[in-house]
């Protein structure tokens, strides 16, 4: 019988190394002590309302800047410390954590690119005195998957169309729930070239969101993840220049596909943060509330409930945190762990987040003990980054994967 | 399409490749400073570079690097000939490198005299243009 030798994951809960340990309590202590105090006024205001002012603290500890390269003025963190920083907001607000996991994704294709001339020309930004957001520009109206899975790509409709014209592309079209859209600098965009069906041309454009022929549309009125803005991109006869397409005309989904694979260990980091925020406190109720004469965690069917809980955020975290490990040591990032972490951590966010509503009893749904929010938080990330159903695609094609180098 | 006729004349075009990469002072200064080593892994024919600011070991028993790339000998006349994209071999898989991607992410821009030189050393060695 032929055995397969274990292998240890290097990364685990303590033994992070000193770095990321460091900034994982920095940011614990940013989203405990200025995030938390502003929860509920977020939470509660208009669609449209956006909290700079959280953005500015946040810049300032270098949330922004956490994967951009130190020559570029970055912290150079990699993937892994997004991740650890993301896990920590989202045990205080998934909305505010996604303002920062958005920028990850529209700064993504400029890193992935290997271009030192777009490198230089945007990753500076975040370095800047002021806050500067980023944001991916995917989906539309009618594409959604069908801008992710290769073979669904001839059969994509209405696509934001990109004509060249000399040096220049000319962009036409609309994109739907851009988060950060409504706030962001610039835009990682996603076109098809004229001429090819469907989505078969898609490339990806680094836009200028101040641009003339770019409208910031109306802001989504979400159910949750409200500190965040997800809005409307209407791009009227754009032009952009031929240098700022990464990865080659034509190749959008490639680099599509990269990029999802590097932030969604990211994304497996909120869900699991939303879980732990939901744990924590059903955990402190469980420990108060006297019933039969004991604390709740005293009751059997309690406790095996929290055991639960407890071990699938243990698990989830494991997961992404390999995940993401492995994001910052292969290119190609793998497909197969950060879909899996995050098939797993959206499931477990929501089974966390309804049994801490169940074991908060009538308090559990009253808003002011904060669980109905993690609760609608919870179903978020189900949707964005991959759904299950796209993650369960990617996952299984990796299953039957050959490696081939040609 | 096979491009390269024989080991000895892959390994002359890649060896010449990283040698002017190697007189470059920039370059292997920065390679110091970042404690770089490259290991290029090519297939098709078969060959291992070691690459470190000292020189260039070809098929020796160095174990592995910093940054471990490997591809086939097509792919790197293609990848270095401008005709094949970085972002989309690595993304395709056309190449893979296995360490710290910050470390490749700073080491990369090093590499844009290669693209810039290669054309020239290919054909010099008689290899067809991809």
């Amino acid at each position: 019988m032929t055995t397969t030798p274990a292998v240890l994951d290097p990364v685990a809960p303590g033994t992070l190394t000193p770095e990321l340990e460091k900034l994982r309590l920095e940011v614990r202590a940013f989203a405990q002590d200025y995030v938390r105090p502003r929860v509920a006024r977020n939470d509660h205001a208009e669609a449209d309302d956006f909290d700079w002012e959280l953005v500015r603290q946040g810049h300032d500890l270098g949330l922004l800047r956490l994967v951009v390269p130190k020559q570029y003025g970055g912290l150079g963190y990699g993937v892994l410390g997004v991740a650890v920083a993301l896990e920590e907001l989202a045990a205080v607000c998934a909305g505010t954590a996604l303002i920062f996991g958005a920028t990850l994704l529209g700064q993504a294709p400029v890193l992935l690119s290997g271009d030192p001339k777009l490198q230089q020309q945007y990753l500076p930004l975040f370095n800047a005195a002021d806050p500067v957001l980023a944001c991916n520009a995917v989906t539309e109206d009618l594409a959604g998957c069908d801008l992710l899975i290769p073979e669904n790509a001839p059969y994509a409709a209405d696509v934001l169309s990109a004509r060249r014209v000399g040096d220049n592309y000319v962009l036409n079209g609309r994109k739907r729930f851009i988060t950060n859209g409504k706030v962001a600098h610039f835009a990682s965009v996603y076109g098809n070239v004229e001429g090819f069906p469907g989505a078969t041309g898609l490339t990806c454009f680094m836009v200028s969101l101040d641009a003339e022929g770019v409208t910031r549309g109306a802001v989504a009125d979400k159910m949750g993840y409200r500190a965040c803005l997800g809005s409307e991109l209407a791009f009227t006869d754009l032009v952009v220049s031929a240098d700022q397409v990464v990865g080659g005309e034509g190749n959008g989904l490639i680099v599509n596909l990269q990029q999802m694979n590097m932030a969604r260990a990211t994304v497996a980091a909120i869900s699991t943060g939303i879980a732990r925020g939901a744990f924590d406190l059903a955990k402190g109720f469980a420990a108060e509330r006297i019933q039969g004469g004991a604390p709740l965690h005293r009751h059997q069917f309690t406790a095996r409930k929290l055991a639960e809980m407890t071990t699938k955020i243990d698990a989830s975290r494991l997961m992404y945190l390999r995940a993401a490990h492995l994001a910052d040591n292969e290119i190609p990032a793998p497909s197969y762990e950060p879909a899996a972490a995050k098939l797993f951590a959206d499931r477990i966010a929501i089974e966390v987040a309804q049994e801490a509503m169940s074991i908060m009893g009538a308090r559990g749904y009253l808003r002011e003990h904060g669980i109905e929010k993690f609760v609608r938080e919870s179903f978020g990330a189900r949707i964005y980054e991959g759904t299950p159903e796209v993650l369960a695609i990617a996952i299984t094609e990796a299953l039957y994967a050959q490696e081939d180098d040609d | 399409m096979t491009y390269f006729t024989s080991k000895e004349q892959a390994v002359d075009v890649f060896k010449r490749l990283f040698t002017i990469l190697l007189e470059d002072e920039e370059f292997t200064s920065r390679m110091r400073a970042a404690d770089l080593t490259l290991r290029l892994i090519q297939t098709k024919p078969d060959l291992e570079l070691y690459i470190d600011p000292e020189g260039i070991k070809v098929d020796a028993d160095t174990g592995s690097a910093i940054i471990n790339i490997k591809m086939s000998c097509d792919t790197a006349h293609a990848l270095w000939s401008g005709k094949l994209l970085m972002p989309v071999a690595l993304a395709t898989g056309r190449v893979r490198v296995r360490g710290s991607v910050a470390k490749v992410l700073e080491f990369v821009p090093l590499l844009q005299p290669a693209f810039d030189r290669y054309p020239k050393i290919a054909e010099q060695a008689g290899v067809a243009a991809a």
